[in-house]
């Protein structure tokens, strides 16, 4: 019973995240839909995260970082790859099935300077028309990249482990913000570099149409690119690839000795998590609307660690919903309260509370609260079974287990 | 067809120490063959060049006639050689059985936990572990963590088996088991690597023995002219006589009767 239970609440938990902003009658539509995807923006990171760390053992800092590559490869496509009607004459251009792939250059953060697309526009006829390349195709593109830097990594980490390969992954991420911030000329730096939304015409769903602001369309994508993540996940943790990664967790020379091939499990996963971050990282920057070198700073990658932490850094399931709790939980302590007739300023003071959850789970529930609870009941029922089974057989020559 | 082990002229340099300095022999199935000497002879580092973790510097390792040294430990594992380690590696925070479906699975064996459960169960059973099939690693005691380890190299099935130190820190009854486990392998026509420090089980156990001591194989032989061998003695007492509980003091007056 205990082990269909997780089942019957996944399958009750995915019902009513699909219903919900249908049924949600309550007031702040838009704040309540925003906060649910950025929570499900969380749970995405988080659960791959888990893989990688939980599962293969990889503590990696990097996972913000293949997030941001996706985000900036897809904001630079939107940027300065134009798919237009009529050729510029000004720009770099190639001829594709009757209408033109612009290059458009970079004029960074500049205000007066002109590119060539908007030179083109001046002397362009009436009815030409341009679009950005299909979202779809710079999701495949800005997986891509996460996938190919994934791959770059995992091949470079392969020698490190734990505390070197923590500080090797800080670093690479590092680097990567500062040259973010640095190439202004292309990523427009702190500035940020601006991004079309998912939907840039909006949206017709059954008949209704939604505005190219609208949270409801946003909200299914999210959702969406979330259970994918998820059933990529449960499946992989579940395959025998999911073995051998928590086995080269465990003892890497063991591993290796009983023949797994410890050097491609590790790739994997690597290549894997990053694409699942990358992907996240291209619907969020067009949800959100700008993506800015600050998505790397060291913060934001260890909120997504304490939220897997929390959940369970073991169990991908347990880490996506500690990050939707911790998500709204972030939230919620924004209200300001009172105490001694003192007010406490929630909106700085909500991540010391946070905090300090943090480290209370990792001195007294490592294997985080959801995922510890769910471990705390089956290694009960297991000790209850070998018991009994010891019993059974009271003939068995061997010591006792401790 | 015969299992075959050959080493030819192994050498290998740990920064300016010559740790194996040209080491060869020649192994067949079913022999079970002791590998001895002091600490700090070279015993696990041959092993580690036996088995890929560690290349050496000069030298061909050949398994049933196909050269291994070259390969990343794994393929030496799927080529047909296992060992297990001087101190426990069980997989601590996965259970007993998802152990065994390791090597299961990584030699394409099985390709779910199911088609592996059986042979896996048959083993527990026979290592007298079955009961504790669904406990993790750790909460096995020392000596049915060896065991744990020794069920593991019968689910990968090598040809060749290195066992570094099986018998440390390990009760009697459980002692028991590990011979038992010997004999089963041995009985299949596999070869046995058997490195200990515990000179009765070695005597008892092996037909054969190979003494390292410095990187030099300085005895190759029966167990009863090994022992007499003026060589070994010296390597093992030097000229320092107190050596009483090394477990050598044994092959000392045996050396005298």
């Amino acid at each position: 019973m205990i082990r269909s239970l997780p089942n019957a609440l996944g399958a009750l938990g995915v019902a009513f995240l699909l219903g919900f902003p249908l049924l949600y009658a309550g007031g702040n539509y838009d704040y309540v839909m925003h906060l649910w995807i950025t929570a499900f923006f969380y749970a995405i990171l988080a659960s791959s995260w888990a893989l990688l760390a939980g599962y293969g053992g990889q503590f990696s800092f990097g996972h913000m970082a293949f997030m941001a590559l996706g985000a900036y490869s897809a904001g630079l496509l939107d940027n300065y790859v134009v798919l237009s009607s009529h050729a510029t004459g000004t720009c770099t251009e190639i001829g594709l099935f009757g209408s033109w792939l612009v290059l458009v250059d970079p004029t960074g953060v500049s205000t007066s300077a002109v590119n060539c697309l908007q030179q083109a526009r001046g002397v362009w006829p009436e009815g030409v028309t341009t679009s950005r390349l299909p979202l779809l195709l710079s999701i495949l593109i800005g997986a891509g990249v996460g996938g190919g830097f994934g791959w770059l990594i995992g091949t470079l980490v392969l020698r490190l482990r734990a505390a070197y390969l923590a500080l090797f992954t800080v670093g690479f991420s590092e680097i990567l913000r500062a040259a973010i911030s640095a190439e202004v000329w292309l990523t427009r730096g702190q500035a940020g570099l601006p991004m079309s939304p998912i939907f840039p015409e909006g949206v017709t769903i059954f008949g209704t149409f939604y505005a190219s602001n609208a949270k409801l369309p946003v909200y299914y994508v999210m959702l969406g690119l979330f259970l994918l993540t998820l059933v990529i996940l449960i499946s992989l943790a579940r395959s025998r690839i999911g073995l051998f990664l928590r086995a080269l967790r465990e003892d890497e020379d063991a591993a290796e000795a009983l023949g797994v091939d410890t050097v491609k499990y590790k790739r994997t996963v690597f290549v894997v998590t990053a694409m699942i971050a990358a992907t996240a990282g291209v619907v969020q920057g067009h949800y959100v609307g700008i993506i800015t070198p600050n998505t790397l700073i060291l913060l934001q990658m260890a909120l997504v660690i304490a939220m897997a932490v929390i959940g369970g850094l073991e169990n991908v399931v347990a880490a996506a919903v500690g990050a939707i709790i911790i998500s709204f939980g972030l939230e919620f302590l924004r209200n300001d309260f009172i105490i001694f007739g003192e007010r406490v300023d929630m909106s700085t003071w909500r991540l010391v509370f946070f905090g300090l959850l943090l480290m209370l789970t990792l001195r007294f529930l490592r294997n985080g609260v959801i995922h510890g609870g769910l471990l705390w009941l089956e290694r009960r029922a297991v000790g209850a079974e070998t018991v009994a089974k010891r019993r059974a057989t009271p003939k068995s020559g061997t010591e006792e287990a401790k | 067809m015969t299992i075959t082990l050959e080493a030819n002229d192994i050498r290998k340099k740990f920064g300016g120490l010559q740790v194996l300095k040209g080491l060869s022999f020649r192994i067949e199935g079913p022999e079970l063959v002791g590998l001895i000497g002091p600490n700090g002879a070279g015993k696990t580092t041959l092993t580690n060049v036996l088995d890929g973790a560690i290349k050496p510097d000069s030298g061909i390792v050949r398994l049933n006639g196909q050269r291994i040294d070259p390969l990343a430990p794994y393929e030496v594992a799927r080529a047909g050689l296992g060992r297990t380690f001087q101190v426990t590696r069980a997989f601590r925070r996965m259970s007993v059985l998802e152990n065994l479906y390791v090597p299961a699975m990584a030699m394409g064996r099985a390709r779910s936990p199911r088609d592996c459960h059986d042979q896996a169960m048959e083993i527990l059973e026979f290592l007298t572990i079955d009961h504790l099939r669904n406990e993790y690693g750790r909460a096995l005691s020392g000596g049915q963590q060896k065991l744990l380890e020794l069920g593991r190299l019968l689910v990968l099935n090598p040809d060749v088996y290195i066992l570094d130190e099986p018998f440390a820190g390990v009760h009697p009854t459980l002692m028991a088991t590990i011979y038992k486990w010997i004999q089963r392998v041995n009985g299949q026509g596999k070869a046995i690597i058997l490195i200990s420090h515990q000179m009765e089980s070695i005597f008892t156990l092996c037909s054969r023995l190979l003494v390292l001591n410095y990187g030099d194989l300085i005895a190759d032989g029966v167990p009863s002219v090994v022992k007499n061998d003026p060589a070994v003695i010296e390597a093992y007492l030097g000229h320092d006589e107190d050596m009483s509980g090394t477990g050598m003091v044994s092959l000392k007056e045996d050396s005298h009767a």
